[in-house]
């Protein structure tokens, strides 16, 4: 029943949203690659990123979102919030 | 008046045999279906016109299935995997606000009452 759940998200023939992305892959473990800075926050997080750093854009300024195995399936712009949240004055309020 | 255990938990016999399934916490009304007409009960069945053989069996198969804390556990851990990859839908949670979308100005009680990391059921 879980299985029909995940499926229901996007149409099964389409695949998972790819869009070509500047990835500069490292050649070996301890190369130093820059962050991949990009606007396409509905791309899908695909297995092969995980480790990558992403700089995603949320409207403004481009967050920082490290990769980790959880992430892949969910979109990077799930990582970057384009809301900031209301803080009121506490000041005022005594 | 007579009490019938199913799956260690205690109904009584005027108790309806879906009301009594569906009790459970992650068994509804498809799963409730599904097991009735495996074991040729009727929709209106009481707990009580079963038999004690179909009251054992009823509970080998429930015990087979994740129900209970072992499914409220597996709801906690989706919710606390979205919060710790830092996504959107965690990080709502954690505010108690509506995960998907939905409008914030008014109507927000059952996001506020459900919506924490360590779920309420």
């Amino acid at each position: 029943m879980q299985a029909t759940r995940a499926l229901l998200k996007r149409s099964v023939w389409k695949g998972p949203h790819l869009v070509p992305l500047p990835i500069v892959w490292p050649k070996s473990a301890d190369d130093k690659v820059p962050p991949v800075r990009t606007q396409a926050r509905s791309a899908t997080i695909l297995p092969n990123f995980v480790g990558l750093r992403f700089e995603v854009h949320n409207g403004k300024e481009y967050n920082r979102v490290l990769i980790t195995e959880d992430m892949v399936g969910h979109k990077l712009g799930e990582f970057a919030p384009t809301r900031r949240g209301i803080v009121w004055d506490k000041r005022k309020r005594g | 008046m007579q009490q019938v255990f199913i799956l260690g938990v205690n109904f009584s016999e005027q108790k309806l045999v879906s009301k009594a399934l569906q009790s459970f916490y992650a068994l509804g009304p498809r799963a409730c279906e599904r097991i009735m007409a495996k074991y040729t009960i009727y929709r209106l069945a009481k707990v009580g016109s079963l038999a004690p053989k179909t009251v054992t069996s009823l509970t080998a198969e429930l015990s087979q299935m994740t129900l209970d804390s072992d499914a409220k556990k597996i709801m906690q851990d989706n919710i606390r995997r979205l919060k710790d990859i830092g996504s959107l839908r965690g990080r709502r949670h954690a505010m108690g606000m509506p995960v998907r979308g939905q409008r914030t100005r008014t109507q927000t009680a059952t996001a506020k009452k459900l919506n924490r990391l360590d779920r309420r059921f």
